[in-house]
């Protein structure tokens, strides 16, 4: 081999092994750029989107009938979105023109789909049925992703917005904590979510249809406080005068809220939103809707940050557990004995056509409140007639002493207690019981049964105290008095004794307004945050009634009891 | 002027305000109560099933519990059945005073027959003083935010910083509720002693004139 060969050798093999470099240094550099390119939402979104014009280009494509919605949705050139008309910030509609958060982002997502909005309004209860009857492809309606509603709606991940609910009341109210709104009235919207956990903490709630009642309902002291998302108190902080008046106190239960579409036939338009969603987050579109709509701009700018982020700004980025959030539990847990109260419920309804539902039976924590209550107003109903025959058995012989000095004190107490609304006297006798001992519903109760029981007994102990100076008139001079006196004149006043009996019976339902733990309370807890407020109502009207005539029946033995010792003796 | 008295300048006509609903309430209430329990009262006087049926409606409506009706109203009719909370009141007050007219009516009813018009006008002294009765039971409205005088009174109350405050914010509203309370079960006493001496002289009249007879004799 000449020399000359042989340099020529070697510069080839500096020159193979120099693009030997190169191309490693290509692989190393070019080619993950490449993949990573390829990875990214947007070329995912693009490409997902070109399939799917193409396969709608296709004759005959559009009237398909296992079509994806994505292809109704570019066939028809219009996408129908479901959003709210009433809520302001979010969505609101005002002669022609909508406004708010929500519509801004459904705008935005026809734009990149290069469709028309045509948007339908929704409320709270048709939002989810009308996605699934095919009335509308996509709802943008303050709809909160949780464990329940998982099953009826595709969410799209990431979520657009996080509430929470938050506890509105007065400026110069001191509520900080959970400690501090037991036992105070909080208005709160019928079926949300949190109201177990409200329950759970020894508030009164009041309940409404519209969540719009609740400032109302403030503004005009019927509730202590209001609970609702804090959403949608965001606009009624915008007025100068709600603003000076109410604070918000603190939230509790931060519920994700999602876009959805359909859970069947809408695969590719769900996966196109998923990315869309992403990458509106990552490029700050929703965060500029937030801000041009001012509302809450904190979760969206966590949420930017987050999608920024290379693990999560993938095409896979909805998908990573670490990126997206869980859709917030509202699971209760079935009592054992759920399904054969499903089964009864179906079997009465097709026997009656009546929509019978029972919610205490259904859930544990339901179940556990019924049952409570049930004991709770039994105990109360025996506390009520005790102590009324008790204060009936003090103020009978007080008023009927010959010491001014025991009767006057028993005959104003008397007139005081007749004159005061039996509300009146129960929510006197709970402050006094507050103020010696700390606040519980056991002190409820017990406050419950001395009110009812001194408004009763004050009553019968009048009248037996009348039956008493009858009694002595007709005795005239002739020996006897005493004991045996005073037995007679239970005897005689045996009439108006049960007929307080039985009004102190009928009067414990009213003990729930000073937060006892009754079955009134309980079902109206129950129905806070479950359906079927018919059937629990009419129950509990029965339930009342069927007890109030047992005491009825008792307490007419216990009246006959009287007259037969009365003519024993 | 001291804290409490401005606050009470403030309170005392909103509060009479108040009252005034209670009044209303307890009004509607009666009126309904006594044209459906004449109708009770006559069906059971018809006696046979008629009569059965009438008890036994007249029974259940005893029992039923005011405050528990007024929850079933606002409940377990679709949207309260489109009703006011003052008619929500008044319509759970309405089986109380329905019964309680019912019962009266049947009493006085059998005594009329039996003659006696005046123990059957002591219906009237009865149907005030289930009038009192209903204003006094009308303060249930407070628990479902019907702007009665309790209602506005315990507003008030969570206002004011110390339970001595609050006690005499209370003892006024006894008083209000009372005075007028006390002054009508005080002129239904007046009515029904009118009405036993008006029965005692339609007695002795009879006799003096029985008397007069057997002298002539």
């Amino acid at each position: 081999m000449s020399s000359k060969s042989g340099r020529r050798l070697a510069r080839g093999r500096v020159f193979r092994a120099a693009a030997g470099l190169f191309a490693a240094a290509w692989l190393v550099t070019a080619v993950p750029t490449a993949a990573r390119a390829d990875n990214s939402p947007d070329a995912a979104l693009a490409r997902l989107l070109a399939e799917a014009r193409s396969a709608a280009a296709v004759p005959g494509a559009c009237a398909e009938p296992g079509a994806d919605r994505l292809d109704h949705v570019l066939c028809a050139g219009r996408i129908r979105v479901g959003v709210r008309d009433e809520y302001p910030l979010f969505g609101t509609l005002s002669g022609t023109i909508r406004q708010g958060y929500e519509i801004d982002m459904a705008r935005a997502v026809a734009r990149r789909l290069g469709v028309e909005a045509a948007f339908v309004k929704v409320k709270a209860a048709t939002r989810i049925p009308m996605l699934a009857d095919d009335t509308i492809d996509l709802v943008v309606a303050t709809m909160g992703d949780n464990t329940q509603r998982e099953s009826q709606v595709r969410f799209i991940r990431p979520h657009y917005y996080r509430s929470e609910t938050m506890l509105v009341g007065p400026r110069d109210l001191a509520v900080a904590d959970w400690k501090d709104i037991q036992g105070l009235t909080v208005c709160v919207t019928v079926g949300n979510a949190s109201n177990a956990e409200l329950v759970s903490h020894g508030a009164r709630l009041m309940l409404f249809d519209e969540a719009v009642t609740l400032p109302e309902r403030l503004v005009d002291q019927t509730c202590t406080l209001a609970a609702q998302d804090d959403s949608f108190f965001d606009y009624y902080f915008t007025d100068p005068d709600f603003a000076a008046r109410f604070s918000e106190k603190f939230g509790f239960g931060p519920m994700p809220w999602g876009m959805g579409v359909a859970q069947t036939g809408s695969d590719r338009l769900a996966r196109v939103l998923d990315l869309m969603s992403q990458m509106f987050h990552r490029d700050g579109v929703f965060l500029a809707a937030a801000r041009a709509n001012h509302i809450g701009t904190g979760f969206l700018a966590e949420q930017q940050e987050l999608w920024a982020r290379p693990g999560c700004d993938t095409q896979f980025g909805s998908a990573v557990a670490a990126c997206v959030l869980p859709p917030a539990n509202a699971e209760l847990q079935p009592t054992p004995f759920a399904g054969g109260v499903a089964v009864f419920e179906n079997w009465f309804a097709g026997l009656t056509g009546v929509d019978l539902q029972l919610p205490m039976l259904k859930t544990a924590p339901a179940w556990s409140l019924f049952l409570s209550g049930v004991v709770n107003s039994l105990i109360l109903i025996a506390g009520a007639l005790g102590a009324t025959l008790a204060f009936a058995l003090l103020f009978g012989p007080a008023m009927a002493a010959r010491s001014p000095l025991l009767r006057w004190p028993a005959r104003a107490i008397t007139v005081a207690l007749q004159s005061s609304p039996i509300l009146l006297t129960l929510v006197i006798a709970a402050a006094v019981m507050h103020a010696l001992v700390p606040n519980s519903p056991s002190v409820a109760l017990c406050a419950a049964i001395a009110a009812l029981g001194l408004a009763n007994g004050s009553n019968a102990g009048q009248a037996i105290s009348e039956a008493y100076l009858t009694l002595r008139v007709e005795r005239g001079e002739l020996p006897g008095g005493g004991v045996g006196l005073f037995s007679r004149a239970l005897s005689r006043a045996a009439t108006q004794i049960v007929a307080f009996l039985i009004n102190a019976a009928k009067g414990t339902p009213i003990a729930s307004f000073i937060g006892a733990p009754e079955l009134l309370s309980a079902l109206t807890d129950i129905t806070s945050f479950s359906s079927g407020r018919a059937t629990t109502y009419t129950l509990l009207l029965v339930f009342y009634t069927a007890v109030v005539i047992a005491v009825v029946w008792l307490c007419r033995r216990f009246q006959g009891f009287l007259e037969r010792s009365h003519a024993a003796a | 002027m001291s804290p409490l008295i401005a606050r009470l300048w403030h309170f005392l006509p909103a509060f009479l305000a108040g009252m005034s609903v209670n009044f209303e309430i307890a009004g509607i209430a009666l009126a309904f109560g006594l044209a459906l329990g004449i109708l009770l009262a006559l069906a059971r006087l018809q006696g046979g099933a008629t009569g059965m049926a009438a008890g036994t409606i007249v029974g259940l409506m005893r029992a039923a519990p005011t405050f528990v009706v007024m929850f079933f109203l606002l409940n377990a009719l679709p949207r309260g059945g489109g009703l006011s909370g003052v008619m929500i009141v008044a319509l759970s007050l309405m089986p109380y005073a329905a019964a309680y007219v019912a019962d009266s009516g049947v009493d006085a009813l059998r005594q009329l027959r039996a003659g006696s018009h005046l123990a059957c006008l002591l219906v009237l002294p009865n149907v005030a003083r289930a009038f009192f009765v209903l204003v006094m039971s009308s303060s249930a409205g407070a628990a479902i935010g019907v702007r009665e005088g309790i209602a506005v009174l315990l507003r008030q109350a969570q206002q004011v910083p110390s339970l001595g405050d609050m006690l005499i914010l209370f003892a006024i509203g006894v008083a209000c509720f009372g005075i007028p309370l006390q002054a009508g079960f005080a002129i239904i006493r007046l009515i029904q002693r009118h009405l036993g001496r008006v029965a005692l002289r339609g007695q002795a009249a009879p006799l003096t004139g029985e008397a007069a007879l057997s002298a002539k004799r």
